[in-house]
């Protein structure tokens, strides 16, 4: 019993870990540019496929490497021509913007890559658990952990060393002011969505060696993405870390107990916090 | 008893202190001054005593009653109405229709589902009541968006007037506005005050505005208050001087 | 203010005479009646959700959820308690009522896209137990094994289980009546305050309104008349599955209501008439429907963003 509820933490931390990269990536566009993209996951699929397509050519560690620096610059000219054209109008018209580029997006990978689920080969070696008795825990599951650390505490330390990262912050606080001091703020928006994309890349490649890869993985991590920004705060990456491996873990727990409200759980969390802290765990109050 | 009392009221904004142990009493029928340089916290001090922020320390007490903890649309229920020194209407409403809203809510309406028969000539007579005070007729069609300056504003100390409030604050009802729009704005503010004998608040910079609406003044200086009392006593006072007058005019 | 304004009622009397007479052309413009029906049942729930998103100006994603919530109701209440056409709209339309009303609180503190992102996000819970909740919902499958009833009001029985004309002028009566009462509250003071909040949430305030709560009210009467027309759609396909209240079907709702424009009462109709015939056609079409309905998505928003109806903005009188 402990080893099994053991290895749905595991797992729920893992699949948390996914929801976080995709929800912080989300949280940097809507703070910054008021847009809730809906084709995030749109963007998360592709990534996975580029990997999975470019892989036989580079292998597994180029495909990690590559793949969501493609997506990224793929985010970028999206941004640039399509998204960008309707800032500073209604929220309402980037959100059915972004809406229907999800749909174009997951059409379009069923249409390349095909509707049924392809195989993503990782090492072998990354696949053997490490003990017997933990047979959870693969070098591909420490490998992830690793990587999602990896890319939140650099984006840590970009949002608070470098110039761009500052920008970003200062331009989520008062974009007015940022802009009468000279910074570009259609070049900030820009950038700032290629860094979302990129998240949202990495979450797609690792997500694919994990969960496998068809058409519909970048939709089903959404909501629960929506429900990590909700619960750890908009605006605060840290309470959204935090908000994607609580949700995680707490259906990973409730898996066990309760299968058929694996999903539900993570509702019921956010409607408390909705309640008891509208503003989210780590959010500050006003920001919405 | 004063009819609104302020006492030692304070804001901070973190280590900011935004509006530092400000004290005043408004009589009824009063019309009294704000003044102060830039970043004297006038409007901070005005979005306290509206409800808008919270206090950091002090009490507002309308009628000796105080209003801790009693929502900004509340408050205006309880009879303060304000306008705002950025116009706040329908911009994409008629003339007419910003000033039917709020006879509707003063009517007590808001929640209706119809304007029961009995009482429709009364609020339409009511609402060109107002607009002819305000001098809105000519305009009562357009889109309150394409007025000119001084009409918008106009149409907003209309839409306040409009709730019958026993108290009216205004926050820079001139700002930006050329000498006639001023003076036609000016001007109507004084017949309210004389005709309804209601008391008034306003933050103002113009001046020649202040001295010519204003039973008392007070003013503000980073946040404290410099000196109170009637324009003459203010126009004598050396503080005043030194800080304000002397300094910029 | 009064009397009747020809310019003012021409659109209405188009709109009546069109949606009257459609059983008797629309075979011969290529369509069917069961199309025409779900054009009225679309039109009433896009002009639901414009209630609250083009009158009220609350930026509402989730309305699909009250639209499923109608629709289970209606078919669980006849497959499990009564076979009663009329007592499953009522249940379904109280279910849909009952749930906004409680969610409500909840979400009307917040605004913009966090609104947005909340509803969507709660409408999702409902998605998951009518998916998973397999014994009582079927399910991925879908509820099954019901039919509409015919109507007996004692001195005569409506026959709306056969004939689907009969179906249409059942659905267009209930329409009549929703969309009256709808027009109704909107021209009156309450819902001059519910324009108020859209055009100056601000002011609307500083006139001494609760603008959270005439928000709540906003939101529960829209997801009332929502959960009506999910209702009349399960009756009109005898099946509801989980789709109808999954996310995606949200953001339909709300194009449906840009496309034929959201300042005008009847734009969401004509932008419901548009997305159901468009998807009618485009899915027998090609396989690539989904695409294509992107693409209208995008379009919409780039080159249309006042709608079909949005060109004859009003115009102010001298």
């Amino acid at each position: 019993m402990t080893q099994l509820i053991l290895f749905n933490i595991a797992n729920g931390l893992i699949i948390g870990a996914f929801y976080a990269l995709m929800a912080i990536g989300l949280s940097l566009i809507m703070s910054l540019s008021d847009v809730i993209n809906f084709a995030h996951g749109g963007f998360l699929a592709i990534g996975a496929y580029i990997a999975y397509t470019l892989s036989p050519y580079i292998g597994f560690w180029g495909g990690l490497l590559v793949a969501p620096v493609l997506t990224a610059v793929l985010g970028i000219i999206v941004e640039k021509f399509l998204i960008s054209r309707v800032y500073g109008r209604d929220p309402l018209y980037s959100l059915l913007l972004t809406f229907g580029l999800a749909f174009i997006f997951e059409d379009g990978t069923r249409m390349i890559w095909g509707a049924q689920s392809v195989p993503y080969s990782v090492p072998n070696w990354l696949m053997t658990p490490l003990s017997n008795e933990y047979f959870f825990i693969t070098g591909y599951r420490l490998l992830m952990i690793a990587l999602v650390a990896l890319a939140v505490g650099g984006l840590f330390w970009m949002m608070n060393k470098t110039r761009l990262g500052l920008r970003i912050r200062a331009g989520t606080l008062d974009l007015e002011t940022v802009s009468v001091l000279g910074v570009n703020v259609r070049v900030l928006r820009n950038l700032n969505f290629g860094i979302g994309i990129y998240l949202a890349g990495l979450a797609g490649v690792l997500a694919a060696g994990q969960l496998g890869l068809q058409p519909t993985i970048g939709a089903s991590l959404i909501m629960p993405s929506f429900v990590a920004i909700i619960i750890g705060g908009l605006g605060s990456l840290l309470g959204t870390l935090l908000g994607g491996l609580l949700i995680g873990v707490a259906s990973g727990i409730t898996s066990v107990f309760l299968p058929s409200g694996t999903e539900a759980v993570m509702y019921v969390m956010m409607a408390l916090v909705l309640l008891v802290r509208p503003q989210g765990l780590l959010g500050e109050e006003g920001r919405f | 008893m004063s009819f609104l009392k302020i006492e030692n009221v304070t804001k901070h904004f973190g280590s900011l202190v935004a509006v530092d142990g400000v004290s005043m009493s408004v009589e009824k029928g009063e019309c009294r001054a704000v003044i102060g340089p830039n970043g004297a916290g006038k409007t901070t001090f005005f979005n306290l005593i509206t409800g808008m922020l919270d206090l950091t320390k002090g009490r507002v007490l309308l009628e000796d009653h105080d209003l801790a903890g009693i929502k900004p649309s509340a408050r205006v229920r309880m009879g303060m109405a304000r306008t705002f020194q950025i116009t706040e209407i329908f911009p994409d409403l008629t003339v007419r229709e910003n000033i039917q809203i709020p006879v509707e809510i003063a009517a007590g309406l808001h929640l209706a589902p119809r304007v029961p028969k009995a009482r429709r000539a009364e609020l339409r007579a009511r609402i060109d009541q107002l607009m002819e005070e305000g001098g809105l007729t000519r305009i009562a069609g357009r889109y309150a968006g394409e007025l000119s300056h001084g009409d918008q504003r106009a149409c907003e100390i209309m839409m306040a007037l409009a709730l019958n409030p026993r108290l009216l604050l205004l926050d820079e009802p001139t700002a930006g506005m050329g000498d006639d729009e001023t003076h036609a704005i000016a001007r109507l503010i004084r017949r309210i005050h004389r005709e309804q004998n209601l008391t008034i608040v306003l933050i103002e910079h113009d001046m020649r505005v202040v001295f010519n609406l204003a039973d008392k003044i007070t003013v503000l200086a980073e946040g404290r208050p410099l000196a109170e009392g009637t324009p003459s006593e203010i126009t004598a006072n050396a503080k005043v001087q030194a800080a304000y007058l002397g300094g910029s005019a | 203010m009064s009397g009747f304004d020809l310019r003012k009622q021409a659109p209405n009397a188009a709109v009546w005479l069109i949606l009257l007479s459609m059983p008797l052309w629309i075979d011969a413009v290529g369509g069917y009646t069961q199309l025409g029906t779900q054009v009225v049942v679309m039109g009433l729930a896009a002009m639901s959700l414009n209630f609250l998103l083009g009158y009220t100006g609350v930026l509402s994603f989730g309305h699909a959820a009250y639209f499923g919530l109608g629709a289970y109701g209606v078919g669980m209440t006849i497959r499990y308690l009564v076979p009663s056409t009329g007592l499953g709209l009522l249940v379904g339309t109280g279910v849909g009522a009952l749930a906004a009303a409680i969610i409500g609180p909840m979400i009307v503190r917040l605004r913009g896209v966090y609104f947005a992102m909340v509803t969507i996000a709660f409408a999702q819970v409902f998605y998951f137990i009518a998916f998973r909740w397999n014994s009582v919902t079927g399910g991925d499958d879908g509820l099954t094994n019901w039919t509409r009833e015919p109507i007996n009001f004692g001195f005569a029985t409506l026959h709306i289980e056969k004939d689907p004309v009969t179906f249409y002028y059942f659905v267009l009566a209930i329409f009549a009546v929703a969309v009256a009462l709808m027009a109704l509250l909107l021209q009156s003071p309450f819902g001059r305050t519910l324009i108020a909040i859209r055009e100056n949430e601000r002011r609307t305030r500083f006139l001494g309104i609760n603008v959270n709560f005439h928000i709540w009210m906003s939101w529960v009467i829209s997801c009332t008349f929502m959960a009506l027309s999910g209702s009349l759609y399960a009756l009109l396909n005898n099946f509801v599955d989980p789709r109808t209240l999954y996310w995606t079907q949200s953001g339909v709702f709300v194009i449906m209501c840009v496309l034929g424009g959201m300042r005008s009462f009847w734009g969401p109709l004509v932008g419901a008439a548009i997305y159901v015939v468009l998807q009618d056609y485009l899915s027998s079409a090609t396989p690539n429907w989904m695409s294509f309905i992107g693409l209208v998505f995008v379009v919409a928003v780039l080159f249309f963003p006042r709608g079909v109806l949005g060109i004859f903005r009003r115009k102010s009188t001298e």
